[in-house]
């Protein structure tokens, strides 16, 4: 074998060579875009005025712009600046027209909100759980069928851990969350990260920027449905094995096998903006299986309070421990 | 914005229009996924876009995002190595690279994982960069002779994995009649994550 050939074979392998490298650019553009703009938010003094309804061409101007308004707030058109290739203006307006409901959702989210994620697999419900948050405070509860802290919510109030004892029957104060053992499963801080990320702006930015073949539904509560299409990688980044399988790490930390795993799988993508302009639903489609997350009360959830009548681990683990279960 | 701000933009989107490619490529071989790799990209752009005044002209910018991917790259896995039980699971998606169509990339992966990692670094950067052994050295930050040497030495030894593999795997195929496996169906199977 001639010196070339091996070499030619190293030269055909660079990842300029693959088919899906364009797209790999892309994908990775998206990101770039999002992270400076939202480094920009924070590393940049807030830009007070900001003409409505300026068209911004040019990567960096896009992303400023996006920075810009998270940062100042609401009533600014975003520039179609991620239209779909080729597309309408129809398309366009409505690409523009999710892009504002993202940025408002996000900054309405910031403070406060609910999610309720829901997975079901033909029609029925297969996992669901609601996440509460007010600044850092969160609530989780898991309404799983049948799940082994299904009804029981888990709480976090200033650093504190509480959780709700099936044995004791009342709130434990389980303790401070920065003393759980990292990688020991998902901690509350990290479920609260992934919440700030999915929920603030991130994942919806890139799920946005990555739809294609946008179509508009006007509902009759004047509502309105986004639809398109957008890669499996784009609408969750984090993959991994489970049980011999590829898995995709959905928003909120549900997982996903088959089509989902695949980052180049086009879902079927529905994004419902409410009359007020905040997203409402974000539901995925993939074979059977249907993946949704419902909002509400973004901005204006109620802060989260510590249960008044919690015992601690140590005055109640004694009586879990002994106690039958029931 | 300020005309200061709006020239400032500008360099950037001529900065990331000109070598954003490279950058992704850089990144998607070497990072443990693609998430991976577009996390490591966003952050070598983002350094950039804040570093932009320090940044250097011509094709000297193209050598410092490649040192700033490098460096960007062994941060994120050092990070990992710190959260060891998740790094061990995510180690796992290291095998998510999209497979190729072209049955010689196999051989290509296997061959450049018998290298040490500076001479498939040194290798890398001069087959799929394109850049010159003083620009690996600035890369590298090391010396343009020690590259030289490096390069030849990495020639040579990729040179012969990939004939050792390429044998054995031809004369692998000789002895297996088997037919290709089909390919399996994935079920959906959906759980909690843990």
């Amino acid at each position: 074998m001639k010196t070339s050939e091996s070499l030619e074979a190293l030269r055909r392998a660079n990842p300029r060579s693959q088919a899906s490298f364009a797209q790999t650019v892309d994908a990775a553009t998206a990101e770039v875009r999002l992270r400076i703009a939202t480094a920009g938010a924070t590393d940049e003094p807030r830009v007070r005025h900001v003409r409505p309804g300026r068209l911004l061409v040019g990567f960096f101007a896009a992303g400023v712009a996006l920075a810009t308004v998270a940062a100042v707030a609401v009533s600014v058109t975003v520039g179609s600046s991620g239209g779909t290739p080729g597309g309408t203006p129809g398309v366009e307006n409505a690409a523009a027209a999710i892009k504002k409901a993202v940025t408002l959702s996000a900054v309405s989210a910031q403070q406060s909100g609910i999610v309720n994620v829901r997975m079901t697999h033909d029609g029925e419900l297969w996992v669901s759980k609601v996440i509460r948050w007010n600044r850092d405070n969160v609530e989780i509860s898991d309404h799983s069928p049948g799940g082994p802290s299904s009804g029981s919510p888990l709480l976090v109030i200033n650093g504190m851990l509480y959780g709700h004892d099936p044995h004791y029957q009342g709130w434990v104060k389980v303790g401070p969350v920065s003393s759980i053992e990292p990688g020991s499963g998902t901690t509350p801080t990290e479920q609260l990260g992934a919440i700030r990320e999915d929920v603030g702006g991130a994942t919806l930015r890139r799920m946005v920027a990555a739809m294609t073949d946008l179509t508009t539904t006007h509902q009759s509560d004047a509502s309105t449905i986004y639809s398109g299409a957008v890669a499996a990688g784009q609408i969750a980044r984090k993959t991994g094995f489970k049980e011999g399988q590829a898995i995709r790490v959905l928003p909120f930390g549900y997982v996903a096998h088959g089509a989902a795993a695949d980052p180049a799988s086009l879902l079927h993508t529905a994004v419902t903006v409410g009359s007020n302009g905040v997203i409402r639903e974000i539901a995925v489609t993939w074979g059977t299986w249907t993946y949704t997350v419902a909002y509400s009360d973004l901005g204006s959830t109620p802060p989260l309070v510590a249960p008044a009548n919690a015992k601690s681990l140590r005055d109640v683990l004694p009586r879990a421990t002994t106690s039958p279960p029931q | 914005m300020k005309e200061g701000e709006r020239e400032r933009g500008r360099r950037f989107d001529a900065l990331y229009e000109a070598y954003s490619a490279d950058v992704v490529a850089y990144c998607t071989w070497r990072a443990d996924s693609p998430s991976d790799a577009q996390d490591a990209v966003a952050d070598v752009f983002l350094t950039a876009w804040r570093r932009l005044d320090d940044l250097p002209g011509g094709d000297a910018a193209r050598v410092w995002l490649y040192a700033t991917a490098r460096r960007t790259l062994a941060n994120q896995r050092r990070s990992r190595r710190r959260r060891a039980a998740l790094a061990e699971r995510l180690s796992l998606a290291a095998s998510t690279h999209e497979p190729s169509s072209d049955p010689g990339e196999y051989l290509v992966r296997e061959a450049l994982r018998r290298l040490g990692p500076l001479d498939r670094e040194v290798l890398l950067l001069s087959e799929w960069e394109g850049l010159s052994p003083a620009q690996i050295a600035s890369v590298l930050r090391c010396p343009k002779v020690t590259v030289r040497s490096r390069l030849h030495r990495a020639r040579r030894r990729f040179r012969s994995a990939f004939e050792r593999l390429a044998a054995a795997e031809r004369a692998e195929r000789r002895n297996c009649r088997a037919s290709d496996a089909p390919a399996t169906s994935v079920t959906h199977a959906l759980g909690e994550d843990s």
